[in-house]
């Protein structure tokens, strides 16, 4: 297929990804599978994947089309703050959004998920945007998250953010150091937020004065205060998708599983783009009368929930279909990753300060910052995941990553013998890629993660019984 | 140029001064970071000892804990933890200098589960309120230090340790110098030897043995290099990779290298204050590293200075693969210095690699013809 076709001279992956999207308020409310197998053939063979990802099974189409549509109207809000005077600003995906949905000029890009969006929406897809990137000189031990999804918007003319920030410096080096670079690159200011490797209350203390003084720095720099009535309003919502939130973790306890497994995913995104919004509600409101919809009528889209399984640091996103409805229609679940793990302090509504101390706690506590920023990388990490892989039940676990993930790759070992030793639940090491599928094919991730399945968990799930029905003898 | 007698390259992990230090029963403190203020190891009364790995390239224990992602001088270094070769040391500090670093920390510590073991967190930029918190972690260390050595550090003798590494440096700007002469005195795989020596030492013998080799160097006669290149990067105690370089005819006449200058360029600290917080606002201010953000300006005006003072032809930046923090810099460090008019060569390698040397050496080849000398 021609390049040409998908990105044209003068517009780059952002628009471009838009124009796609489009389509989606085309397309009907409701669609057959006749509906879903023209809108898969109507697009590229990559984007198949995506689109069939989506839409094959009902609950992920019902759901999906609802959020896209809603995500869209965000994205063209993006798209036109500049020109109604706001400021856009690049996040990463390990800050929470809420911090500048708070600012009545301030529009926030998660760059890794718009960008990885953008990745998969376009021809290409995350290849084109790594090769890109490697062809600008920089090392391809990077990670391509961050790397990837920065890349759309260095490319040609289009949506141009006015500043950066990121806060990973130390939790996450190549997530910190491409999000520097961005700021170099395009020319715009950086805002660093530093988590102290220090968990003592010293620490938090010091961590929330940090918040406090960057929220000054883009108060200077946007040149409008964080007014408490719109902090409190943001907060608000926030905590009303918190309470959904909840509900959602709960409702992943249930055998089988009746939360589908790419709501594992729609929850990343609404978290890190949507959150603080009405959108976020909504999506997060459906998802749960959804899942309650379906543990009421025991639905379950394999015949048998076969294994349980907690992503011990992050899914795949090159190919939704091929990762996470594969694995629904295998009898395997996705319990979540180290991105669903979200601490969500009591909130006092009171005051812009107690708001601001518990939206410190937040962020203090964020997904990979609490992990990767903690003073023992290991001993956080296997904490939090041994904590939500025993909560919902899991029946083992998957590490997925980066090759950029040295943090984790450092002592994935270590994680893996203690998970095993605390809980007996295995651990499968996989190496792959984010969005880059050239790292390793999902074919290939399959095939490992079937053997996995029926030599260890299933294999063990069958040990179990006859253990306790020789007891029970 | 002859070398003298003071510097036959180090090659034992538990090398004789230590041996000797330890004899008389004195206690070694292992660290890895430059950020960690050596002088308050030594006001304790203990030895400070820099991790290296003197080109160990077997990394098998460490590949059981530490992926094949990861940094191989990490790792090399995490096999000599784990195999029994730094047993000799008494404590360790570990500072939150890199991803792998941390991952080679932790791991060190669950397997070995040192006694005294102290994480020194050091902020990643220069304010204010993270100078404030630099501080009271060294007091946290100065405390623990105290503890294990039995010895009360006091204003003086901090102050008296400040003084000693204050030397150091000064003597270090002057071997230095002799490297930037037109025919450099001093070669650079000279240089960083005697760094490798000296960073597990008292200041005072390692002020000693610099002052023994300028003295003995002062006088001779120097070479003109085919090419005065310059080595930016992060630690590598790799000498043999100079001395392949230098070879070739060219001379690194100077370094912005982790071992090697980058780790003398700490500020003098001030007059004013506790010896423990001018000690924090030295060390915090002075830390040229990737890791440290916002800073690139003062990254980048340092390099450039040392190039125009060593009046370079052109600068290689040697990193090891995986490393994201020199892996990024290097861009836009070639970027700058390519726009000053100094032409660069990015090498990315793996730790005590000898198959990477063929190659590295056709690329620094190459690299000297681009820019005028004759490899």
């Amino acid at each position: 297929m021609d390049k040409g076709f998908v990105m044209r001279e003068g517009e780059n992956g952002f628009e471009r990804a838009m124009g796609i999207l489009e389509m989606i308020y085309k397309l009907p409310d409701s669609l057959s599978e006749e509906d879903v197998e023209a809108a898969k053939n109507f697009v590229f063979p990559e984007l198949q994947q995506t689109v069939i990802g989506l839409l094959e099974l009902p609950a992920d189409r019902e759901l999906e089309l609802f959020f896209f549509r809603l995500l869209l109207g965000v994205l063209k809000e993006a798209q036109n703050a500049q020109a109604e005077g706001k400021k856009l600003v690049f996040i990463p995906f390990t800050f929470p959004p809420e911090i500048f949905y708070s600012f009545d000029n301030i529009f926030p890009i998660c760059t890794e998920i718009v960008g990885g969006l953008i990745t998969n929406i376009c021809y290409g897809q995350g290849e084109r945007f790594w090769d890109y990137a490697m062809g600008m000189g920089l090392p391809d031990s990077l990670c391509s998250a961050n790397t990837i999804g920065t890349m759309p918007f260095f490319m040609g003319p289009g949506l141009k953010a006015d500043a950066i920030v990121y806060n990973s410096a130390g939790s996450c080096n190549p997530n910190a150091k491409i999000h520097a670079f961005a700021s170099d690159y395009l020319g715009i200011p950086q805002f660093l937020l530093e988590k102290p490797v220090d968990e003592s209350p010293r620490g938090r203390e010091l961590f929330r004065q940090y918040l406090k003084r960057f929220i000054k720095e883009l108060e200077e720099w946007s040149g409008s205060e964080m007014r408490e009535e719109r902090l409190r309003e943001v907060m608000k919502k926030s905590y009303q998708a918190v309470e959904l939130y909840n509900e959602f973790w709960e409702l992943k306890k249930a055998r089988p599983c009746p939360v589908p497994n790419i709501f594992s995913m729609t929850l990343l995104v609404l978290r890190s783009q949507l959150w603080g919004r009405q959108e976020a509600v909504d999506v997060m409101q459906k998802m749960v009368d959804m899942s309650k919809e379906r543990l009421r009528k025991g639905e379950y889209t394999a015949s048998e929930e076969l294994a349980r399984v907690y992503i011990t640091y992050i899914y795949w996103l090159f190919d939704f279909y091929g990762y996470f409805t594969w694995m629904e229609k295998e009898g395997i679940t996705i319990l979540g990753d180290i991105l669903a793990i979200h601490y969500f302090p009591e909130m006092d509504f009171s005051s812009k300060e107690s708001m601001l101390e518990g939206l410190a706690d937040i962020t203090f506590d964020y997904p990979m910052t609490r992990q990767m920023g903690g003073e023992s990388i290991s001993m956080r990490w296997l904490d939090d995941i041994i904590y939500a892989a025993q909560d919902l039940g899991a029946d083992a676990c998957i590490f997925g990553g980066v090759h950029a993930c040295k943090h984790t790759l450092g002592t994935a070992a270590y994680f893996r013998r203690e998970m095993m030793k605390r809980t007996g639940l295995a651990t499968l090491m996989l190496t792959g890629d984010v969005f880059d599928k050239r790292h390793t094919p999902m074919e290939m991730l399959q095939e490992e993660v079937k053997t996995f399945v029926d030599q260890v968990v299933a294999r063990k799930k069958s040990q179990d019984k006859k253990k306790a029905k020789t007891a029970g003898e | 140029m002859e070398t003298t007698t003071t510097l036959s390259r180090e090659t034992e992990i538990y090398n004789d001064y230590v041996k000797e230090w330890k004899d008389k029963g004195g206690k070694v403190v292992g660290y890895s970071c430059v950020a960690t203020p050596v002088e308050l190891i030594e006001a304790a009364g203990l030895l400070p000892y820099r991790i290296k790995a003197l080109g160990n390239s077997d990394t098998e224990l460490a590949d059981g804990e530490m992926s094949l992602f990861n940094c191989s001088f990490c790792r090399a270094c995490l096999q000599l933890g784990l195999d029994g070769t730094y047993d000799f040391l008494d404590g360790l500090i570990e500072t939150n200098g890199c991803d792998h670093l941390r991952a080679m920390f932790e791991n060190w510590q669950h397997r070995k589960k040192l006694d005294c073991f102290y994480y020194l967190k050091v902020p990643h930029f220069y304010r204010d309120d993270s100078l404030a918190y630099f501080e009271e972690n060294l007091g946290l260390l100065k405390g623990l230090l105290e503890e294990k050595s039995s010895v009360k550090v006091t204003d003086e003798a901090l102050d008296e340790a400040i003084h000693g590494w204050e030397t150091v440096r000064e003597k270090w700007r002057e071997l230095s110098a002799l490297r930037e002469l037109d025919t450099p005195k001093v070669t650079g795989s000279e240089a960083l030897a005697l760094e490798i020596k000296g960073s597990s030492m008292l200041s005072g013998d390692f002020v000693a043995m610099l002052s023994r080799f300028i003295a003995e160097r002062k006088d001779a006669v120097g070479t003109k290099p085919a090419a005065r290149l310059m080595v930016c990067g992060p630690a590598t105690d790799e000498v043999e990779w100079f001395e392949e370089i230098e070879r070739l005819g060219a001379v690194v006449v100077a370094d912005v290298l982790c071992f090697g200058s980058r780790a003398f360029v700490t500020a003098p600290p001030a007059s004013d204050g506790s010896p423990l917080h001018r000690l924090a606002e030295a060390y915090l201010s002075s830390i040229f590293c990737p890791r440290m953000y916002k800073e690139y300006e003062r990254r980048r005006d340092l390099i450039r200075e040392t190039a125009r003072r060593a009046r370079v032809d052109g600068a290689i930046y040697l990193y090891n693969k995986f490393c994201d923090l020199h892996g990024v810099d290097s861009v836009i460090v070639r970027r700058d210095l390519e726009e000053a008019g100094i032409p660069v060569l990015v090498l990315e390698k793996e730790y005590s690699a000898k198959a990477d040397i063929g190659r590295v050496k056709t690329r620094v080849q190459a690299f000297m013809e681009r820019i005028g000398g004759v490899a």
